[in-house]
């Protein structure tokens, strides 16, 4: 179990993003009315945000795919 | 003349019953009219109202007002901006200039989007804060998305009411003032949270843990009658907010000439047989309250149309974009259909409830009338919905 050659979910979100980004960029989001979650990893294709966009970087008028609410009906997820 | 009703010493309602309305957002049918409930709260020092009334009621409510003999407003209190409740807000500001909206920051924004009112009149309140009235005080719960993101309650705490504005409403034309007294309270209810509330079952699971700890002795709402057993109120929402779904089965369709009725038929059939409850609807004569009402209870979700120029019926549309909209609990799906020389109804209305996430349990489709194959797989889509149930 020590083999690092194996990939690492690390590795895949380095490869989408510069270097110096950091893993809290990449902090996911959970919609507060529906339960949507935007993974920065996966992007939100429905609505044309590529996989790698941090939450933080989501257009102005981006809005959950699911429900339709705003990005302030959003917040992290901490476990 | 018109007068206001008291519900307790200084607090009177004074909104206005709308005995005939027949629909609401040109969308919802109101079966038993409604209400636009507005509050007069009258502390030692200072008097708010809770809430205006849809803009043409405003008379209405200034004249319960002058009944009362209000000479001086300070507090409008917005707890949502909708235009039934805030519509008639410029017109009160007009009538008393010294008065001042108090609302959440959010809602702020959006009353000055709908409505004419000046920038200076309005004042925000935050989550927990207090505004005296002298010998009782208003204390505001930012409780978003029930069912604008703006929305919060109003808690009197001296007092122990809670102005919920739409929450705990009901579209209910009545002379009861309180709902003990309303006979047909809780259907208006149920029906009023399936239309308006169940896209927002999450926050509001939220809120009534917010509220448990919290003495009531009145819910008092912006639309139908006022909750003097507030508990039983808490109790019915948490049922309908429950993550788990209830038990039944909605069947919904459509039918041209008859091959996706006999197929509906026989489900139902079927499924009765098994002991699975089933609300049927045709959606060609839909009522929507009782559609939505259906959903809060439904496990599972079967929609069932022909095809018509290569897609799902229009009706049949209609009916699964509404309840993707309303995002009710229910885990299952199934499709039944007909068609003749091709189809993508399935693609089509699988994707119509995409934001559901229902773990498909089957489609049948029949390539003109239903035969004794398509009556066997919908047997068999009955077993694999029963199974499913009944536990």
């Amino acid at each position: 179990m020590t083999n690092s050659r194996t990939p690492s979910r690390r590795g895949t979100i380095s490869k989408a993003l510069p270097d110096n980004i950091s893993e809290a960029y990449m902090q996911k989001y959970i919609c507060n009315v529906c339960g949507y979650i935007y993974d920065p990893e996966k992007g939100d294709p429905v609505s044309g945000i590529p996989a790698g966009t941090p939450f933080e970087q989501l257009p102005p008028d981006w809005v959950c795919p699911l429900c339709g609410v705003d990005r302030d009906s959003f917040d992290p997820i901490t476990d | 003349m018109t007068s206001a009703r008291k519900i307790t010493d200084n607090i009177y309602w004074v909104g206005a019953v709308d005995w005939h309305r027949q629909t609401f957002d040109e969308l919802i049918p109101l079966s038993e009219g409604t209400s636009y409930n507005a509050y007069l709260v009258q502390g030692s020092e200072r008097t708010a109202l809770i809430d205006a009334v849809d803009p043409p009621f405003v008379p209405v409510l200034l004249d319960r007002l002058d009944q009362l003999g209000v000479k001086q407003l300070d507090y409008i209190v917005s707890n949502h901006s909708e235009q039934d409740h805030s519509g008639g807000i410029p017109m009160v500001l007009d009538r008393f200039p010294g008065a001042q909206v108090l609302c959440t920051p959010k809602a702020k924004g959006i009353l000055r989007d709908l409505l004419p009112i000046a920038e200076p009149r309005i004042q925000t309140v935050e989550d927990g804060e207090r505004v005296p009235l002298g010998g009782r005080s208003l204390m505001f719960f930012h409780m978003p998305w029930v069912h604008w993101p703006e929305t919060m309650v109003t808690y009197l705490e001296e007092d122990q009411i809670l102005f919920s504005c739409d929450l705990f409403g009901s579209h209910l034309a009545t002379s009861a003032l309180f709902s003990s007294q309303a006979a047909t309270i809780l259907p208006a209810m149920k029906r009023y949270y399936a239309e308006i509330m169940m896209p927002f079952r999450i926050p509001i699971s939220k809120y009534l843990d917010r509220l448990g700890p919290i003495a009531l002795k009145l819910i008092a709402p912006s639309h139908g009658p006022i909750h003097d057993k507030p508990e039983q109120v808490l109790d019915i929402y948490r049922s309908w907010t429950a993550a788990e779904p209830g038990n039944s089965v909605v069947v919904a369709y459509v039918s041209m000439h008859g091959s996706v009725q006999q197929m509906a038929e026989r489900l139902i059939e079927a499924l009765l047989a098994r002991n699975v409850s089933v609300d049927p609807f045709n959606l060609a004569a839909l009522d929507l309250g009782n559609f939505a009402t259906a959903l809060i209870d439904a496990r599972t979700l079967v929609f069932a149309s022909p095809t018509v120029l290569g897609g799902a019926h229009p009706n049949a549309v209609y009916g699964a974009y509404l309840t993707n909209a309303l995002r009710p609990r229910a885990r299952y799906g199934a499709l039944l259909g007909s068609y003749s020389w091709g189809t993508k109804i399935t693609a089509q209305l699988q994707d119509l409830l995409s934001a559901l996430k229902l773990e498909m349990l089957g489609t049948v489709l029949a390539k003109g009338a239903p035969r004794p194959a398509e009556f066997a797989a919908i047997d068999q889509l009955a077993d694999a919905i029963a199974a499913r149930h009944n536990q």
